[in-house]
């Protein structure tokens, strides 16, 4: 009555085992560091894995795997923020943990002025920059997050980058006029 | 200085410590319990059906899992505030004695009454409503049989496929017993969905869902055998007659599972999870406390030549 392929083989499960254990940090890191809350978080961690866990012949080997799971966990929270949220019974206990453990860094001063320039430029500026920063991701890298060649992701880049320091210099000229849209919101 | 470096909000190295290796051990073993039915689509795609496949497997998405040692919250399909407690269902139909289908308004109620069902026709009874559901019952350990294990439908359709839950009905890897027993499908849903009920195993047949091993009607109800050695705990199953087809050990490099055959007497058994009936998996360590890394546990494993026995 059951179809082979419903069998999960050995193989399978320790290749999945090996690409969680090896990714599973900077995914969370990545989730975190782009959601307003660690429900959100966690969500994007488990359907990010579910998604390899389901596509695991797909995905490239060795550092190209984070890559692969930096690209996928991005469309997630792109989904996330379309509203096409999953109800997912998942990851309830490492949500729980995390909403005892976790709490974001509070700017100040020149750090908030910062934050409010990267929170007002376009989400794919924003995006690009924070691979390159938060991740540590070199242009190529990037390239094969977003799915685009080499050149494109320097190109653009470059722009975000251009666009982020005219931004930050507007807020760094008028800080006042950002104090209340730092309120009760994360970078 | 790259000023954006500054204000992370969160570094990778701060992420691992949020949470316990145990809380991310379960979220893999509840992702690698789902049933990989997707996989079926991969596996039998042609090139060029290639996008369609690729959606397919994309809008799937589990929403029960009574697996393992998940310690899955089922009611957290719930909307915010929404009681999901024991429920009444109307009167199954003569033929439909061992999955009841009825509706109830603009809504289909599917709830499993005997879970040896044939699922065949319970598709014309879908059918009939214009509900493109599939319906899948696999084999499962006796603490979970009669419960949904698995659903997936798109995410845009989450509003019309709910979870009808009742208590007492299966023991949930996290020691719950509210379980989902069945879905209430909006008679308007025109998306596919699929649903994965556990039945009960045949003599000899492995189980493709697994609950705790120590619940309620499982091979190993009531034992306490964590820490305990091999050939302590091989004492008490075989007292009960459960066997030992394979074993886990975890290597020493990190969190990877390897199988055995047979492991020494005098390592110590720290975790076990149904296999088949009268057959348990073992996950046994050289050294007591057996290191920070859950096993994973979840479904059973296919192995190419299982061994009747333990060391």
């Amino acid at each position: 009555m059951l179809s082979p392929p419903n069998v999960v083989t050995a193989e399978r499960r320790r290749r999945f085992e090996e690409l969680y254990a090896a990714h599973k940090v900077p995914l969370l890191g990545y989730t975190l560091r782009r959601t307003d809350n660690t429900d959100d978080a966690a969500d994007a961690l488990a359907e990010t894995f579910l998604t390899a866990w389901r596509r695991l012949d797909q995905i490239p080997p060795g550092p190209q795997a984070r890559l692969w799971l930096y690209g996928t966990a991005r469309r997630v929270l792109a989904n996330q923020r379309r509203g096409e949220r999953r109800r997912l019974a998942l990851a309830d206990r490492l949500k729980a943990e995390l909403a005892v453990s976790y709490r974001p860094q509070e700017q100040a001063g020149e750090l908030a002025d910062i934050a409010v320039a990267l929170r007002k430029i376009p989400e794919s500026d924003r995006e690009l920059l924070a691979l390159s920063a938060w991740e540590g991701l070199d242009a190529g890298q990037i390239a094969t997050v977003l799915g685009c060649s080499r050149n494109a992701a320097r190109i653009r880049l470059h722009r975000a980058r251009r666009r982020f320091a005219a931004e930050l210099s507007q807020c760094a000229a008028a800080p006042a006029r950002y104090t209340n849209a730092t309120n009760g919101v994360h970078p | 200085m790259n000023p954006i470096s500054q204000i992370v909000p969160v570094t990778d190295a701060e992420a691992a410590g949020l949470a316990q290796a145990d809380a991310f051990a379960a979220l893999a073993d509840e992702i690698t319990s789902t049933a990989p039915a997707d996989a079926r689509l991969q596996r039998t795609a042609r090139p060029r059906q290639r996008h369609r496949v690729r959606r397919s497997v994309l809008v799937g998405v589990p929403v029960a899992a009574c697996l393992a040692v998940a310690g899955l919250i089922t009611t957290s399909l719930g909307t915010p505030g929404q009681r999901i407690g024991p429920v009444a269902v109307g009167p199954a139909k003569a033929q439909a004695a061992v999955l009841s289908v009825s509706r109830h308004g603009g809504y289909l109620d599917v709830i499993v009454r005997n879970p040896d069902a044939d699922p065949k026709r319970y598709r014309a009874e879908f059918a009939k409503y214009h509900l493109n559901i599939s319906l899948r019952l696999v084999p499962a350990s006796p603490s979970i049989v009669g419960s949904v294990v698995y659903a997936s439908y798109p995410a845009r359709d989450a509003s019309q496929i709910r979870p009808i839950t009742a208590l007492g009905k299966c023991f949930t890897g996290g020691g719950g017993n509210v379980c989902p027993v069945g879905v209430r499908v909006a008679l308007r849903f025109r998306g596919a969905a699929t649903l994965v009920f556990a039945r009960a195993a045949r003599p000899g047949e492995r189980y493709e869902s697994a609950g705790q091993a120590t619940a309620p009607g499982e091979a190993m109800h009531g034992l306490r055998f964590v820490g305990k050695t091999v050939a302590t705990v091989l004492a008490m199953l075989a007292r009960r007659g459960v066997t030992v087809p394979q074993w886990r050990v975890q290597r020493t490099n990190g969190c990877l599972t390897v199988s055995r055959h047979t492991v020494p007497r005098s390592w110590y058994v720290y975790q076990a999870v149904p296999w088949a009936p009268g057959q348990v998996l073992l996950w046994a360590s050289s050294t007591w406390p057996a290191g920070t890394c859950t096993p994973s546990a979840g479904q059973p494993v296919a192995s190419p030549s299982p061994s009747p026995s333990g060391a």
